[in-house]
């Protein structure tokens, strides 16, 4: 048992720093995709990030042109950019702070040593692959403080809770941006540069060439990233884990959360890569997407509501 | 070897004596630190603000940026208090906590003291502070501040005086005890040499005096915060965490079948005690400032129910008021039958003509202070003010008496504090922390010493550059 | 004099609220003046009662599922005498209504309103508390609609115009600058004019160890005609219905009082 307003605290700490991590492991691809060739598709990729946070407009709105620096800056460093990594570093600090006596010592001075010298990168403007590298570090040291001392109560819960449903709706977010822009998504020819970045921002490049030692298709990752259950940022890998956690939950309020997420990942546990395709991998993922909306809502109501 | 600078003459230093010598109880700590090189107490006192901006014991500041938060300076020479001395202390604060409470639960019930004429009704009933809304409740053991945190001053002639008695939502607590901490971690030789009364059961004590404070046989306590950005928000936290309760805002709570509920992942849960840091009028939009998003609606009706305990009691801020201030002797004598063990700082109440005449006459003198000021602001120190910032003073007197009282300009004691540029001494008061049920009334040993850094500073609050001390009370 | 009472309030949103909670003071309670003969409340949720520092009767209710209206109803008989005002002194000490809120600070206005009539009577307080009162009504005729609920004091003079509300708020404020004890009534009213509300508020002044009263809207004493719910410093502390509610967007309220004299 625990106050609402902790637990939803908890939640988006974790899920403000999952999305941090995220962020910097996208535009850590657009950058080395912004490097390519315009005939490459450098350009549309650097868009991807705007597109995918929902923040072209606001964009748009400051700056006349989608110019690679730019954008760099404006979702690592911009704090006026509410979807920035700055931003979302901040929130989850700010949540933390908010309940500073319901994590550990070592969980607060990693969330907030983050967040001062999260400030000083930014205000200094420097180099963007170091930055990116450094927030998948300081993620990892969070993550790793909060494993190593949280004690596993509802608390640890909620924490894991908000970090795969932030997963679950990133890689589905992204493996749709990035199919759309590739075209037709049945479309099995290679493009490899695009289908390559998008495997190295989750980090499954070199598990995809160890799985199918082929040439790259986008059938095959949308099997990886979908399905996958030892893909730790599949949305399989990531629903076991939000089943798990939700399952751990013990009260009553929680049942329908409970039932939809066990829907979830029954539907994720027994579908083919084929059935996915025959539906059509976007209107499947927005179908997702708006499933794990859905089920954001429904955790919201049933534990986090403070109001 | 360390250069002390002596003492400024006419005060009354805590370790040195004007001739250099070194009082008793300090004289352990001299040995020890004439054997410290600088450089090592420097690196110490580097490592001491490390590890407190890590942990996070900062505050924001009043008037600076939004959320901005700063360090209070910790210094690292103990403020001591012998043993004898310290006994005293305490059987004073006991007896004036008493005769506050006793004072309380009278003005909100039959009105005695003011019947007998021992204080004029005005500043009680006149007083803002005073909530009508707490006439005839009848509260467990009529304790109204269950936690007290007392201002005590020593002045040039050695004896210690009460400056101000807080009972509305004392703060400072947290760190007497992450101060305590700290030497204990900076320098566990010394706690080897000496015998410091120990502080870190005061969670303990405060969590017993809150489970006393409701009828109900095992009650569930929360702490009421008014959220991460109040300047104290580190202490409330802090104290749920060491009492293992939950750390609430108005918005975790709400009132429904005469009582209250705080919303949890498992549903709703009721609760009986709630240590509330929230001033009065923003408990409970129904009952004072409709426009409080930081209280709980209905809260005073259950309250008036005797359905929860809020502590401290709604409505004790009229007790700490400067304008009662000068009769809390009268009011120990009065409820007691007892002669006050604690002195009082001689005050001129400005609402009396002829103290107002005489505070005019004497202003250069004086020290002003507006009777619902608090945290150092709007007073006026008469030797250290400019004739044009006396005069500016004086019009506001004049325009407004009642508002005002004042004191000598009192020379609190000054204790050696790393300066830069060696050791220096240092202006220094004391706030001990008394807490109350129908029982007993307890205080852990100790307190926040509390040091204005600037020199010939007399101001030591926080929120005006004051500084923090470790306070040990020797025991026998 | 025999009145039956009957006093609905209802509140709708245009948007459901989530939770309401509020605070009624719609109960007479029983002195020289008035006797209640019969009082019921009808009410959408669960209330409990008990009486303010005040000596008001309240009734705490809380409504947690989600609504689109709040109706309450009071309804009941009450015998009133033309005086008997006197014995409700309650508990507090009159001093505690010397003091200024935010409804009832003063402003240089009302301060001169206040010692203009003072010093036309300086012999005779209650004279002057007379004088007070019609020159308060005189700086600002009955208007409805002009004011509202938040109006203060000073904001209601500078107008010049008002309700009952706003009057006895600027008397208030008014009778506390020249020093004395003044409370807020709420309460009702049979009136034959029908554009009067029934529900109304006057002010009490403390003089010579008695309550005063002091109908300003209507420029005469409480009477039998008047019927006391509730006082306080201010409208907020003696008003029938306080609430807030979360949710519950585009709040419109229909308030409607009815006294009538019953046949002996």
């Amino acid at each position: 048992m625990m106050l609402s307003r902790t637990a939803d605290h908890l939640f988006w700490m974790a899920r403000q720093m999952e999305r941090a991590e995220n962020l910097a492991r996208l535009l850590d691809v657009s950058l080395a995709v912004s490097m390519l060739p315009q005939s490459r598709g450098g350009s549309a990729d650097i868009a991807a990030p705007l597109a995918l946070t929902g923040m072209l407009e606001t964009y748009l709105d400051r700056h006349d042109a989608i110019d690679a620096r730019r954008v760099l800056h404006f979702m690592a460093y911009d704090s006026a950019n509410p979807a920035s990594i700055l931003s979302s570093l901040k929130a989850a600090r700010d949540n933390a702070h908010a309940v500073r006596g319901k994590i550990t010592a070592e969980m607060w001075m990693s969330i907030n040593a983050t967040w001062l010298e999260a400030r000083e990168l930014a205000a200094a403007g420097g180099d963007f692959q170091g930055f990116f590298d450094w927030v998948k570090e300081r993620s990892h040291l969070f993550r790793g403080a909060t494993h190593g001392t949280c004690q596993r109560t509802d608390a640890f819960s909620f924490i894991r809770l908000g970090t795969y449903l932030e997963r679950a709706d990133n890689t589905a977010r992204l493996l749709d941006v990035k199919s759309q822009l590739l075209g037709r998504e049945d479309d099995d020819s290679p493009d490899y540069h695009a289908w390559s970045a998008l495997l190295r921002a989750v980090g499954a490049f070199e598990a995809y060439h160890a799985l199918y030692r082929d040439a790259l298709s986008g059938r095959r990752v949308a099997e990886l990233l979908l399905l996958r259950p030892d893909m730790p940022r599949s949305l399989r890998a990531c629903f076991d884990e939000i089943r798990k956690w939700l399952e751990r939950l013990e009260s009553d309020n929680g049942r329908p959360a409970k039932r939809l997420a066990t829907e979830l990942q029954a539907a994720l546990a027994y579908s083919t890569v084929d059935e996915i395709f025959a539906e059509g991998l976007h209107p499947y993922l927005t179908r997702m997407l708006g499933d794990i909306d859905r089920l954001g809502g429904t955790v919201q109501r049933a534990y986090l509501e403070a109001a | 070897m360390h250069a002390l600078t002596l003492p400024e003459r006419g005060h009354f230093d805590e370790m040195l004596l004007q001739s250099g010598a070194v009082r008793s109880q300090y004289q352990g700590f001299s040995e020890w630190l004439q054997a410290q090189s600088p450089e090592v107490l420097h690196r110490k006192r580097e490592e001491a603000n490390q590890l407190f901006h890590r942990v996070g014991i900062t505050f924001s500041v009043y008037g600076d940026d939004a959320g901005a938060e700063r360090l209070i300076p910790f210094d690292t020479i103990p403020r001591i208090v012998p043993a004898a001395e310290w006994q005293t202390l305490e059987v004073g604060l006991k007896q004036r906590v008493r005769a506050l409470n006793a004072f309380l639960h009278d003005i909100y019930h039959d009105h005695e003291i003011v019947k007998a004429g021992v204080i004029p009704a005005g500043p009680v009933f006149g007083n803002a502070q005073y909530q009508p809304m707490m006439q005839d409740v009848d509260l467990p053991d009529r304790i109204y501040a269950h936690i007290a945190g007392v201002d005590i001053i020593r002045h040039a002639d050695g004896g210690c005086y009460v400056l101000e008695d807080n009972l509305r939502v004392p703060s400072g607590v947290s760190y007497m005890l992450e101060n305590r901490k700290m030497m204990m971690r900076l320098f566990p030789e010394l706690f080897a040499r000496h015998a410091v009364a120990p502080v870190d059961h005061y969670p303990a004590l405060l969590l017993d005096t809150l489970r006393k404070a409701s009828r109900v046989a095992n009650p569930t306590v929360v702490v009421l915060t008014p959220g991460h950005f109040n300047s104290a928000y580190f202490e409330h936290a802090f104290l749920a965490q060491q009492m293992g309760v939950e750390l609430v805002e108005g918005r975790d709570l709400f009132v429904r079948d005469d009582h209250v509920y705080m919303r949890t992942t498992a549903g709703h849960k009721r609760v009986d005690v709630i240590y509330r840091r929230i001033d009065d009028t923003f408990l409970d939009p129904l009952a004072f400032r409709p426009d409080s998003l930081l209280g709980v609606p209905g809260l005073m009706s259950v309250y008036r129910q005797g359905k929860v305990v809020l502590t401290n009691a709604i409505g004790t801020g009229v007790a700490d008021d400067k304008s009662i201030y000068p009769y809390v002797p009268a009011m120990i004598r009065f409820y007691l039958d007892e002669e006050p063990i604690l002195s009082n700082v001689e005050t001129w109440l400005c609402r009396e003509p002829e103290q107002l005449d005489y505070v005019l006459r004497h202003l250069p003198e004086l020290v002003v202070k507006e009777v619902h000021g608090a945290g150092g602001y709007g007073m006026l120190i008469g030797p250290a003010a400019t004739r044009a910032e006396i005069d500016a003073f004086r019009a506001r007197l004049i325009a407004d008496p009642a508002g005002y009282i004042a004191q000598p300009t009192l020379c609190l004691s000054s204790c050696p504090t790393f300066v830069e540029g060696g050791i220096a001494p240092r202006h220094i008061d004391l706030r001990p922390f008394v807490l109350s049920s129908g029982q007993d009334i307890k205080l852990v040993a100790g307190g926040l010493t509390r040091v204005a850094l600037k020199a010939g500073s007399l101001v030591v609050n926080s929120s005006q550059g004051g500084g923090t001390k470790d306070t040990w009370v020797l025991e026998d | 004099m025999k009145l039956a009472i009957r006093h609905e309030t209802v509140y709708r949103y245009d948007s459901p609220a989530r939770r309401s909670t509020q605070t009624l003071r719609m109960t007479p309670r029983d002195s020289a003046h008035q006797r209640i003969a019969s009082w019921r409340l009808t009410l959408p949720g669960p209330a409990s009662a008990h009486v303010d520092g005040f000596g008001n009767a309240v009734h705490l209710m809380t409504l947690d599922a989600p609504h689109e209206e709040i109706r309450l109803l009071a309804e009941g008989v009450v015998e009133t005498q033309g005086g008997g005002w006197h014995d409700d002194a309650g508990r507090l000490d009159p001093r505690v209504f010397c003091r200024a809120t935010a409804l009832t600070r003063p402003d240089d206005a009302i301060r001169a309103l206040a010692r203009a009539a003072a010093d036309a009577h300086p012999a005779a307080p209650l004279d002057a508390l007379a004088a007070l009162s019609a020159a308060v009504l005189a700086a600002m005729p009955y208007t409805p609609g002009r004011t509202d609920a938040a109006t203060g004091a000073a904001a209601a003079l500078a107008l010049g115009a008002g309700v009952c509300q706003d009057h006895t708020q600027v008397f208030l404020a008014a009778c506390r600058a020249l020093g004395h004890p003044a409370r807020y009534v709420s309460g009702y009213l049979l009136n034959d004019d029908a554009d009067h509300a029934a529900s109304h508020a006057w002010a009490e002044v403390w003089q010579d160890g008695a309550w005063h009263g002091f109908d300003i809207s209507n420029q005469r004493a409480p009477d039998a005609h008047h019927l006391k719910l509730a006082v306080g410093l201010d409208y907020l502390d003696a008003c029938p219905v306080r609430g807030v509610r979360l949710g519950g967007d585009g709040e419109r309220l229909a308030a409607r009082a009815d006294v009538r004299p019953l046949e002996q």
